[in-house]
């Protein structure tokens, strides 16, 4: 064991549970936060283990999530809001004291 | 020890502490716009702080490269996340909102 896998240990085991309680409870838009926080805390953690275990060539793996998991997150967002984003509301539509 | 693997784990330590503190502030901060504001601290301080020390372990060279090329996707991707997770949180409370308006209920807290 050395400092590597003991933060990628520490990451996994105070780390990820937060994302994954965010992720599974709430409203589905508030849940997107679990997940932006889940990819990025996995991104570190795969970087952690293929220095701890002495594989680098396994940096790739956390060179592909940096890229698909804010994408993915994107997506959500983009499914979430309806697909075609409603016309912007001028002042004047708005509700009277919004 | 020389001054290498010194540098390289205060750096560790600190990207680790970055991201176990946007962990808890993801779980602590009440609301869903407050909780947005726990992305920063992992994605701009946490895995760039992380790859900076594997990027110093692993001394000049093509792996250091990649490293940072992996830190600076993560330090830019992070905002960009959060703004359009803090534009959905939006757009659905004022459609539920203007769902509620529409049948007379209450709208939500």
């Amino acid at each position: 064991m050395n400092a590597w896998l003991l933060a990628a240990c520490g990451l996994l085991t105070a780390g990820m549970p937060p994302c994954v309680w965010r992720a599974c409870r709430g409203a589905p838009d508030q849940r997107l936060t679990g997940i932006a926080l889940g990819g990025t805390v996995a991104t570190a953690v795969f970087l952690l283990t293929a220095r701890g275990l002495d594989r680098t060539s396994y940096v790739d793996l956390a060179l592909v999530l940096a890229v698909l998991s804010p994408t993915g997150t994107l997506v959500f967002c983009r499914c979430l809001a309806g697909g075609a984003r409603q016309p912007r509301r001028t002042g004047a539509e708005r509700a009277p004291g919004r | 020890m020389d001054v290498r693997d010194a540098s390289a784990l205060i750096l560790l330590a600190g990207g680790t502490a970055a991201l176990l503190l946007s962990a808890l502030a993801l779980l602590v901060l009440p609301g869903p716009y407050q909780r947005l504001h726990a992305l920063a601290p992992a994605t701009v301080l946490g895995v760039p702080l992380v790859c900076l020390a594997l990027a110093v372990d692993a001394g000049p060279g093509r792996a250091a490269v990649k490293l940072l090329v992996v830190a600076a996707l993560v330090a830019v991707s992070g905002p960009v996340v959060t703004i359009a997770i803090g534009r959905t949180v939006h757009e659905e409370r004022a459609a539920a909102t203007d769902r509620a308006a529409s049948t007379g209920q209450e709208p939500p807290a």
